[in-house]
């Protein structure tokens, strides 16, 4: 069943075209984030959603309702801020129960309803206390328990986990992946954080300057990225991408920074595109370097520069040819500045760009 | 020993300030404490102790008692109005709309005027045969006739308190405005897809912001409200028929038209009680709110 279908939105404030047209459909139960940095229109789109901002144009229909023109209550959506944005002097369990009271629902319900939802967030004994005295966890949880409670058909979180220090966050991000399990309820998810989106989305749209680059789960946004803006934004150290072009009349391409030239395998590939881009951009995962001889891998000769042991990992950065080639291995391997070493790049992690549009190729 | 230095430092910088403070503050408070105990008069030779008969005979003085009255009316009124006006145009100032900048910066400037500018402009706004407040009544079919607002003491009181008004508005305008800016823009977004009204995300939203700076400015005007003296002497010099005579106004007179020092003194000293009352409250009104945000 479809539940979230936004086409052709778009957004303008005064001459800026804040979001060039977004189209994307949501099943019900999915978890989208939206992912992309700041600035890029997140909020925005999060906002048009919402109801807190119109359109410019497009339609946006929740379970076939169309929503455009409805008031933001009206909406069956529950929002989630970054700054938690819970009512300074109201306690803990007024803040949980604030949109029901605004609907007038009977005390007793609202009360049950509220233990309910701070019982699955663990929060319960928290109900008495104002949010001054709260730490920032247990705020994020009364924001989402305020969430929680109306039950909405569509959840909205803007950034939840930004103010948040590192373990809470990852803490939070364990929360919220068995909220969405156990509920089976249906969220729209922003973040600037590639982990945070890597982790919990069951889709990720990646936006760039309001337009999404690329829609999918985050194997085919990691491992199959449609150009190099989302490799480049996907994983961290970043992914090497190396300039070459394809040897005329062959199947073979070469690259700058390589000794040899390697075969393209074209049945690997999905589509066989005819027009063979004039320069590539071959993008190549740190993990996908390799110590030892492997079954057609590309060579490099480097240089080692740089080892940063991270504890489950080395992160080497190698000079290959006057360019910074970026590696990571199990801890164990030894490494020494200045040693030259021969890498090889497994075929299957590769990807081809053109390099003219930044579009991936083949 | 670092932080005995520091201390030393601190009231060694301080104490050219303090000489000054005590020279023009410390030393007449003193001598006015002298002098409410005695029967001394402005010229001619040095009073005998009286005790407190000073005191007594003005707490319990006809014209003391309808001058505090004045002045408490004064007070609470133009205080009242000065906050609900000025909440109100903070709100306003607080929307997006053309022009804004331009408004903002100008509602300062009625505040900026000094006293004696803003009454004298009053008094000519005010004038029974010219004033354009009388035009503009006439205009609007309200009044049948010029009238002598400052001249009667039926209109005299509320003619100074639109003045006193006109000119103190801004300042808790602007307190109010810095406070609505200090809400946040996401308790605003969710209050609203909580489906809370506009009334109710007044009372749940901003009014939790608005209350301490308020706070503030009500015992800042209440303080300045309560000794006025300028604005009145001004347009009215406390007539007509003393309907107007504030208790600044009769310490004034007391001290200054009747020559009496002593007694003058003695009801000085009862209105800076009253107002260090009301600092005491502001105090602790500025202590509990610095202790108990967040
Ligand atoms: N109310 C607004 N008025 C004018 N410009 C806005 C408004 N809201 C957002 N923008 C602009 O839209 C762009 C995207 O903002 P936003 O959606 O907040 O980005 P993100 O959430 O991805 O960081 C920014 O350049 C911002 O300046
Ligand atoms: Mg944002």
């Amino acid at each position: 069943m479809s539940s979230l279908d936004l086409s052709g939105v778009t957004k303008k404030f005064g001459s800026q075209e804040t979001l060039k047209g977004i189209d994307l459909t949501l099943e019900s139960g999915e978890f989208l984030v939206l992912l992309g940095a700041s600035g890029c229109g997140k909020s925005t789109l999060l906002n048009l959603i919402s109801g807190l901002l119109d359109p410019s144009s497009g339609t946006i229909t929740l379970d076939g309702r169309t929503l455009n023109g409805v008031h933001p209550k009206d909406r069956d959506i529950a929002m989630v801020f970054q700054s938690y944005a819970l009512y300074p002097n109201l306690s803990v369990a007024r803040n949980i129960g604030f949109g029901l009271e605004m609907r007038n629902v009977p005390k007793a319900e609202r009360e049950s309803a509220v233990l309910e939802a701070a019982k699955v967030l663990q929060i319960d004994h928290l109900l008495e206390r104002k949010p001054s005295d709260l730490s920032g966890g247990q705020r994020q949880r009364v924001a989402i328990g305020r969430a929680l409670v109306r039950k909405p058909k569509l959840f909205l979180f803007d950034e939840p986990l930004s103010n948040l220090d590192a373990k809470l966050r990852m803490e939070m991000r364990g929360e919220l992946k068995r909220l969405h399990q156990m509920l089976g309820v249906t969220i729209v998810y922003v973040t600037h954080d590639q982990i945070e989106a890597m982790t919990l989305a069951t889709r990720v749209a990646v936006m760039r300057d309001g337009h999404i680059e690329q829609l999918g789960t985050p194997e085919e946004i990691y491992n199959r990225p449609a150009t190099t803006f989302v490799a480049d934004f996907m994983g961290s150290p970043p992914i090497n991408m190396f300039k070459g072009q394809p040897l005329a009349g062959t199947n073979l391409i070469e690259l700058d920074a390589a000794d040899q030239p390697f075969v393209l395998d074209r049945e690997q590939r999905s589509s066989a595109a005819t027009d063979v881009p004039q320069k590539l951009l071959v993008g190549i995962r740190p993990e996908a370097f390799r110590l030892e001889p492997i079954e057609g891998g590309i060579p490099f000769d480097c240089v080692v520069e740089i080892v940063e042991l991270t504890g489950p990992e080395k992160i080497v950065s190698f000079d290959v040819k006057g360019q910074r080639l970026i590696a990571t291995f199990k801890p164990e391997h030894e490494f020494r500045a200045s040693e030259k070493i021969r890498l090889y790049a497994s075929m299957d992690k590769l990807s081809i760009f053109d390099a003219e549009s930044g579009k991936s190729w083949l | 020993m670092l932080s005995d230095r520091k201390t030393l430092h601190v009231w060694l910088l301080m104490l050219p300030l303090l000489c000054v403070m005590i020279a023009v503050i410390g030393w007449p408070l003193i001598d006015t404490i002298r002098l409410s105990f005695t029967n001394t008069r402005l010229v001619g030779s040095e009073g005998e102790f009286v005790g407190l008969h000073n005191f007594t005979k003005m707490l319990s003085s006809r014209n003391f008692q309808r001058a505090f009255s004045t002045t408490m009316q004064f007070t609470l009124i133009s205080v009242t109005l000065e906050i609900v006006i000025g909440v109100l145009v903070g709100m306003l100032l607080n929307q997006k709309f053309y022009g804004r900048t331009i408004l903002r910066g100008m509602l300062i400037l009625p505040w900026a005027l000094p006293t004696v500018v803003n009454a004298t402009l009053w008094r000519l706004i005010y004038n029974p045969e010219y004033g354009a407040f009388n035009a503009a009544l006439l205009k609007l079919g309200i009044i049948d006739q010029y009238q002598s607002w400052l001249g009667q003491p039926q209109t005299a009181m509320m003619a100074l308190i639109l003045a006193d008004l006109w000119k103190n508005f801004p300042l808790v305008a602007l307190i109010a405005l810095a406070a609505l800016q200090s809400v946040p823009n996401d308790i605003r977004a969710a209050a609203i897809s909580d489906g809370a009204n506009a009334f109710r995300r007044f009372r749940y939203v901003i009014l939790p912001y608005l209350v301490g700076p308020l706070m503030v400015a009500v015992v800042l005007r209440t303080i300045e409200a309560f000794k006025v003296f300028d604005i009145i002497w001004i347009m009215t010099r406390g007539g007509p028929a003393n309907s107007t005579r504030t208790l600044s106004i009769l310490v004034y007179q007391e001290a200054f038209a009747f020559q009496r020092a002593g007694s003058g003194a003695s009801l000085a000293l009862i209105i800076t009680l009253a107002i260090t009352v009301l600092a005491v409250i502001y105090i602790r009104i500025m202590r509990s709110w610095a202790g108990g945000t967040n």
